[in-house]
């Protein structure tokens, strides 16, 4: 090869790689963050579960073939087994996929319990995009006291479904014992929890910067009473407090309201843990001479605090607000399982699963227990996920 | 001694601080509920017939000594926690709270301290060894484990046991007492009854406690394994496991014993749910029921006041148990150096 | 001549990472004799403290040695082949045994709930035949031979109860207290002032006087080698790139890196000069250049010569060897002949 050849060839490599390098030396702290979570196979894993949970709560009435709420149920399959379409069976196959047609019947034979006799010849076949019971995309009513305050907005209406059947109903779960399709309720059940939970993570941040930030800036008296009193409220265990309040909740209260009350008092027990968190931080932070030089050169508290101490510790907080997720979650269905707190209409798995302990459920229709496994996949995703985030905001983590 | 008695002073007023600020949290939170205690009684009576007027309720209020203004009914409520233990009677049954909480708490307690004592005792050894062990086998099961107790909350847990033991063995396995023996006095039977009972809640908040308590025993061991004293220790010779007892192991128990108190609030936040779902509480025998059922004011404040009250005495012990083990906090509490 | 306390002989070292084998020592041979303080000298990253903590099989698990690497201790008439042994009760012999190691950081190099005499009568049992009780008194009289005052009641003190300075000393204490034939010094005067510094220094002298054993002494401080070391060895990017005797190559360097090191400590009769550090920054261990290693910072590169092949020791004159085909062959990249 030629000298000159060689030395084109070798300055386009060396500029490829030049240009590498400053990718990777001048890449901000958002970027230089994913490429090290895209590493974390776990990570990349429960990221994906969580985005497409996410993705089925937020489209749960599209998805859905049927209403989640007592307006929507089947009368003719209560209790119903779960419905799996098949493709084939002995009568030959077929593109689109069927369910069976049956016919029920009770008596005292059968100790008065529903039999259904499965009719294999009568096929019911699935369709896309069917048109069924109305919702909107965005639906919220709020009855809050004095009429000034209500809030009712509504959006982008529409009945298209995913997926339905042409005769009858289709129970991808089964059903329930009123008649309400198991996989509507899921998928709205998700919705719920991830509402709930962001709304309590929201207020728990918000109040969590507020105390902490002030107990970590000014330090002295003012950070010794707040820890103080934040030490009390965290010492107090949640949820029999909880318990507690909510018993003296009025049953008057509307389903959304009801909704709303969970969320804010899940918030207000969330906030000590974070709050020390930042004020940890806060307190390290300010005593750095990065601080001190800003000072120096003029910067207001106001100022300080927003351009230099809250990014340095953005990515911690965004991790603890991710790991804090799955414990709302957990809370508010607990809660809701013990009947404290949503309550139908509005769904979630507490609710879902309020009627689980009875023998007849246990020994019958294990079918009510299938959302379970879409909550502790959304609980896992959270975790792998926080955890992954963790380990790449970390500067320091890594292998020597 | 002196200055240890001193340091132990200390430590006890600020519990008490701290149990005083809890006791104004919760008694604020008791009055801002929407009836007050004359209000409740007398509407619970007149579910059962008779009726009630505006008087009767004045009545009732000016008996119960609730006209009296907030801070002096604040003060003699702690006054009568702190010195006489009493807290008043129920609001609803009218019958001393003291009596109808007695039992029940120190099951409840010794119930969580169980599970925690269990939790620990499985976790600390499993998460010493697997920090020292290099088998990718051994490490890789714990840490399965680990996340099996995260995932899978207490309640959901208990709700699986239920599941298949109904499915199985057509029995539901609740209560925590069989009948014959849920209200006599105790006997050795009682006590046998109750641990081939027990166990099951025990085995249930032990199984989250474990898998805490042994995420934390594993990061303490990774941060304290990676540190330069080690590899000191390592370069003078000492190895095996007298390298791993005395240096990473025994520098991570400070931070375990400091995270006891908030162990036992993760317990009793848990136990809640998983007494109701097991249905411990239809055998009276459990704290959490009088908590949810009734709407009593005054048991829930004195239900609360007393799992808090727990918290804080065990912060106390570990703070103590913190200065004697370690080097560090000893000798600036005795002033040395 | 005796043979050397301490011969390491073709070591490379790797270590496995995430993003693949990280070459930290390459091809790295010198020699300690007993009684000798060889200084090793380099910036960060050099590769250093690796080499020393090879001596002792220190390095974390992820450590890869190359097959022909060799480091033989002499002691007591008997040679030990350090990379064949095994396990840590192997390796006993040697860690804390024949050689003692000390740190940079004193503080973090004592654990901090343990008394500072717990652990050195810990090494002495480990080591000799003393009961606890031996071990008690004579770790009272090592602490008082390093000049720590109050020894007995120091002994049961905590790492943080001591003063910077006065943790080193007992940091050498220990380490001496099991009679190593060789020291290594891990950076000891780092993290001290310059008026500690000395006294460390002339503490560690003296040791070595009396107690006839070895120095490996690693620093980025050329000052402090040429008061203390007889020999000293550079080492740039995981290779030994000079080694000589202070005087050789203190007052005669000749691999261009050194040069540079030299030229970069101010000068007190040039106050008003302005600083020359050596230009440019050292490349990362994964980004490991062609030929020499040095040479993206060379000033004399050869062009050619100097990024395509990869220069061997030469001897220079009688004990000073260095890798560099400038000294070799002089700038213009002609052969000359060297003595």
């Amino acid at each position: 090869m030629t000298d000159t050849a060689r030395t084109a060839l070798s300055d386009d490599a060396a500029l490829a790689e030049q240009k590498r390098k400053e990718a990777y030396f001048t890449a901000g702290q958002l970027q230089l963050i994913w490429a090290r979570f895209k590493r974390n196979r776990s990570a990349m894993v429960g990221g994906l579960v969580l985005m497409s949970l996410i993705g089925m709560g937020i489209f749960a009435p599209f998805l859905s073939p049927y209403d989640p709420t007592i307006a929507g149920r089947d009368k003719t399959y209560q209790n119903g087994a779960p419905q799996i379409p098949y493709f084939w069976d002995e009568n030959g196959f077929s593109f689109r996929p069927f369910i069976y047609s049956y016919s029920r019947a009770r008596s005292a034979a059968t100790n008065f319990r529903w039999v259904s006799t499965v009719d294999k010849d009568k096929r019911r076949y699935l369709q896309l995009f069917v048109t069924d019971w109305e919702y909107h995309m965005m639906d919220l009513h709020l009855d809050l006291p004095g009429d000034i305050f209500d809030i009712n907005v509504q959006l982008l209406k529409s009945t298209t479904h995913l997926f339905g059947v042409d005769e009858g109903q289709i129970h991808l779960f089964g059903t329930d014992s009123p008649g309400k399709d198991i996989f509507s309720r899921t998928l709205h059940a998700i919705y719920t929890s991830l509402a709930v939970g962001t709304i309590g993570v929201f207020i728990a941040f918000v109040l969590a910067l507020v105390i902490g930030g002030l107990s970590g800036y000014y330090g002295g008296w003012i950070d010794s009473v707040i820890q103080m009193v934040t030490d009390a409220v965290r010492t107090v265990p949640a949820i029999p407090l909880f318990m507690a309040l909510a018993a003296f909740v009025p049953d008057e209260w509307s389903a959304e309201l009801r909704f709303l009350f969970i969320s804010i008092i899940l918030g207000l027990i969330g906030w000590p843990t974070l709050a020390r968190r930042v004020r940890t931080h806060l307190l390290t932070e300010r005593s750095q001479d990065y601080v001190l030089a800003a000072q120096l050169c003029g910067a207001s508290p106001g100022h300080v605090i927003r351009k230099h101490l809250l990014p340095s510790f953005t990515s911690y907080i965004i991790v603890d607000l991710v790991i804090s997720f799955p414990y709302m979650v957990l809370s508010e269905t607990a809660l809701s399982f013990i009947g404290l707190g949503l309550k139908d209409p509005v769904n979630s798995l507490g609710v879902m699963l309020q009627n689980v302990t009875k023998a007849d459920v246990l020994l019958n229709y294990q079918w009510y227990f299938i959302p379970v496994i879409f909550f502790m996949a959304l609980v896992m995703a959270f975790v792998f996920v926080g955890d992954g985030l963790r380990d790449a905001a970390d500067p320091y983590g890594g292998h020597d | 001694m002196l200055r240890f008695g001193q340091f132990v002073i200390t430590r006890f007023f600020l519990a008490i601080v701290t149990l005083l600020t809890v006791s104004f949290i919760v008694f604020t939170l008791m009055e801002m509920v929407p009836a007050n205690c004359a209000e409740r009684y007398l509407s619970y009576k007149s579910f059962q017939g008779g009726q009630i007027s505006q008087e009767d309720i004045a009545a009732e209020e000016r008996r119960l000594g609730l006209d009296k203004p907030y801070v002096i009914r604040w003060a003699s409520w702690v006054g009568n926690v702190f010195f006489r233990g009493d807290f008043g009677d129920s609001c609803i049954l009218r019958v001393s709270i003291n009596q109808l909480l007695g039992q029940k708490f120190l099951l409840s307690l010794g119930i969580c301290l169980t599970a925690l004592i269990l939790a620990y005792s499985i976790a600390i050894p499993a998460g010493i060894m697997s920090a020292s062990s290099s088998n990718p086998y051994l490490n890789n099961s714990i840490r399965f484990v680990s996340y099996m107790g995260l995932a899978m909350p207490n309640f959901l847990l208990a709700l699986m046991i239920m599941l298949v033991s109904t499915i199985l063995f057509g029995d539901s396995l609740t209560g925590l007492f069989s009948k014959e023996f849920r209200d006599a006095a105790w006997s050795w039977a009682r006590v046998r009854d109750f641990a081939s009972r027990a166990w099951l809640p025990i085995f249930i908040l032990g199984w989250s406690a474990t898998a805490f308590a042994l995420q934390t025993v594993r990061a303490l061991m990774a941060d304290e394994n990676g540190k330069l004293y080690v590899t000191a220790a390592k370069a003078r010779g000492v190895s095996g496991k007298q390298l791993l007892m005395r240096y990473p192991a025994r520098h991570a128990l400070a931070p375990i014993i400091n995270s006891l108190g908030f162990d036992l609030n993760r317990v009793f936040n848990e136990l809640p749910i998983v007494a109701l779902i097991l249905v411990l509480t239809e055998s009276g025998a459990l704290l959490i029921e009088a908590l949810a059922r009734s709407n009593d004011q005054q048991l829930a404040g004195a239900i609360i006041f007393m799992l808090t009250a727990s918290i804080v005495t065990m912060n106390f012990i570990t703070d103590i148990l913190l200065a004697l083990i370690d080097p560090r906090i000893w000798k600036s509490v005795m002033g040395g150096g | 001549m005796s043979s050397p306390l301490i011969k390491v002989e073709n070591l490379t070292l790797q270590f496995k990472t995430d993003e693949g084998l990280i070459t930290a020592v390459d091809n790295v041979s010198f020699e300690v004799a007993p009684g000798e303080i060889m200084g090793l000298v380099g910036e960060s990253g050099s590769g250093k403290s690796v080499t020393a903590k090879s001596l002792m099989k220190l390095n974390p698990g992820n450590a890869v040695y190359s097959p022909e690497s060799r480091i033989t201790l002499t002691t007591d008439g008997e040679d030990f082949d350090v990379l064949s042994l095994k396990t840590d009760r192997d390796l006993k012999v040697v860690r804390g045994g024949a050689i003692s190691m000390i740190f940079q950081e004193p503080m973090a190099s004592f654990a901090p709930a343990i008394t500072i005499g717990d652990q050195m009568v810990e090494q002495l049992l480990l080591h000799s035949n003393m009961n606890k009780m031996q071990a008690h008194d004579f770790s009272i009289e090592m602490l008082e031979r390093v000049g720590i005052s109050d020894a007995p009641t120091r002994f049961g003190q905590y790492a943080f109860e001591f003063s910077g300075g006065m943790r080193q000393r007992a940091m050498i204490a220990m380490a001496l207290s099991t009679k190593p034939k060789l020291l290594i010094a891990d950076e000891p005067t780092t993290a001290l002032d310059v008026t500690i510094q000395a006294q460390v220094i002339d503490l560690m002298k003296d040791l070595v006087n009396e107690f006839g054993m070895g120095i490996l002494f690693i620093t980025h401080d050329l000052g402090v080698i040429a008061q203390t070391a007889d020999n000293v060895s550079v080492m740039y990017l995981g290779k030994l790139i000079e080694t000589g005797s202070v005087r050789q190559v203190i007052r005669d360097p000749a691999h261009p890196y050194t040069q540079g090191l030299l030229n970069a400590i101010p000068k007190l009769e040039q106050l008003d000069v302005p600083l020359t550090p050596v230009p440019g920054d050292i490349p990362s261990p994964l980004d490991r250049p062609t030929g020499c290693v040095f040479h993206t910072r060379c000033s004399q590169m050869i062009v050619g010569r100097c990024d395509a092949d990869i220069p061997t020791p030469t001897t220079l004159s009688e004990g000073h060897v260095a890798s560099c085909f400038v000294a070799q062959y002089g700038p213009g990249g002609v052969a000359e002949a060297s003595a």
